[in-house]
């Protein structure tokens, strides 16, 4: 047997917070990008999603379907997050990692930031991907011009996707039939969301979107993250407990 | 003062009684062994001493902290042998004592990872996938993860089980050389292992402490007394 001696004085421990989620997310991406398996099944989702949007909508040649992409993207966007989110705790539950995570001398609200920003990061790579391929099937006029609001709407709902979706795959993580808990409870939490990223999205490529008609679409949905983040930091330690 | 103190914890998994009453102490650098048959809570005992799980009643102390005040400084303090490597598969061996290394914040990662990879014989193996290694090796890799920052406390879940006798070797080596600075708590199915390491050994069966013994255990007597006191069999 090699000898190397081990120190056995406990040494005094420092760590910060933003640390243990940066430690955490790379963790994430790290694993995720060995495997793929979230991002690949996300992409082919999106769009399968797109492709069959396009046979199913373009029933005859010349269809104006500006008024419907909104929609169109959004349910896109919301079943490819769906399918992240029931991935996300996949590596935590193979061999007790949970257990070695929850071991650890982490607050669970980081935990929940941590998954929720990886999650995130995961929607916005898929986002990045899609929504160009989703230009060039179904939108007519170029909106270069409100991308800075477009990215606005996309972020504030990618937010709230996420951190409702992250704290209910977390409570489901733990249930027998986890795959249908999942949508079951997240579907109908999101739809305020999905109402106004839906409407905002489909204003901006309709061109008819202004400041004064996406502002409140875009508090509405900064008030929903907020309200989801704030239940998450009171939840999350039953949420991920017994 | 007593490293570990329990003192009437009980459990309620729903209207289930998983843990009755049950309380113990464990000295500085002691070694407490739990037996008793499946479903007589002894892994719950471990996960309520490792945080992981909360009493319904009773209290815990462990270095003179009690994890319902805040459980950080306690978590700080345990290293946690499983049964499970509790390693991420899809990284490699480094990676993984990298990721716990930051999340506990252990200072001069790097050489502290470096000797434990080559005490339990991985150096070789330190950049490839966890995936990849064989039973004993996840264990061995699991017990460096354990010691990176130099718990006081070491709980051990059935450390040996399913392990080959080159990665027993290496456990038991540890174990000795660690013995005399840690104070140890083991679950285990194995009479052998347990009089071979301990100074105190709980025998559970249905949530209850029913036995227990300190000092010099003859493992003739015991096992005899083991089998009066609960209807299953154990590894000898």
């Amino acid at each position: 047997m090699e000898s190397a001696a081990l120190p056995v004085t406990a040494p005094a421990l420092r760590v910060t917070m933003w640390r243990q989620l940066y430690a955490i997310v790379k963790k994430d991406i790290v694993s995720e990008l060995r495997t793929k398996e979230m991002l690949l099944s996300m992409f082919l989702f999106a769009v399968l999603a797109m492709v069959i949007f396009h046979f199913a909508f373009s029933v005859r040649a010349q269809t104006d379907l500006t008024y419907f992409t909104g929609g169109m993207l959004w349910v896109t966007f919301v079943f490819a997050a769906l399918l992240g989110l029931n991935r996300s705790f996949v590596h935590e539950k193979d061999e007790g990692c949970l257990d070695g995570l929850l071991l650890c001398p982490v607050d669970r609200v980081t935990i929940f930031l941590a998954k929720m920003t990886g999650n995130l990061v995961f929607l916005l790579v898929i986002q990045a991907l899609a929504v160009p391929v989703f230009t060039l099937f179904f939108v007519k006029a170029s909106y270069l011009g409100d991308l800075p609001a477009f990215l606005a709407v996309l972020v504030l709902a990618d937010l709230g996707v996420c951190s409702v979706g992250t704290l209910l795959a977390t409570i489901s993580m733990n249930t027998k039939a986890r795959d249908l808990m999942l949508p079951i409870v997240f579907l109908p939490l999101i739809i305020p969301v999905l109402i106004a990223a839906t409407s905002g999205t489909t204003a901006i490529f309709a061109q008819t979107a202004s400041l004064g008609s996406l502002g409140p679409k875009l508090l509405f949905l900064a008030a929903y993250d907020g309200i989801f983040v704030l239940a998450a930091y009171g939840t999350y330690d039953f949420a991920i407990g017994e | 003062m007593a490293e570990i103190e329990v003192t009437g914890v009980t459990k309620v998994f729903g209207r289930r009684d998983v843990l009755r009453d049950v309380s113990f102490a464990v000295e500085q650098g002691g070694f407490l062994s739990i037996m008793g048959p499946n479903g007589a809570g002894k892994t719950t005992t471990l996960r309520i001493l490792a945080t992981l799980l909360a009493p319904t009643s009773g209290g815990v102390r462990i270095a003179g902290l009690d994890p319902s005040d805040d459980p950080m400084p306690v978590r700080r303090t345990i290293g946690f042998i499983s049964h499970q490597p509790l390693l991420y598969l899809d990284l490699t061996a480094y990676e993984n004592l990298r990721f716990y290394a930051e999340m506990y914040g252990v200072p001069e990662r790097e050489r502290r990872i470096s000797d434990l990879l080559q005490r339990v014989e991985l150096s070789h193996r330190r950049y490839d996938q966890v995936r990849t290694f064989s039973k004993g090796m996840l264990q061995r890799l699991a017990i460096a993860r354990a010691l990176l920052h130099q718990p006081r406390v070491l709980l051990l879940d059935e450390p040996y089980s399913g392990l080959d006798p080159h990665a027993v070797d290496i456990l038991d080596g540890l174990l000795a050389e660690i013995r005399a600075e840690h104070t140890f708590v083991m679950v285990s199915h194995s009479i052998a292992k347990t009089l071979e390491l301990s100074d105190q050994v709980l025998v559970m069966d249905g949530g209850r402490v029913v036995f227990r013994q300190s000092g010099t255990i003859d493992e003739a007597h015991f096992a005899a007394v083991y089998r009066e006191h609960v209807s299953e069999g154990v590894a000898v």
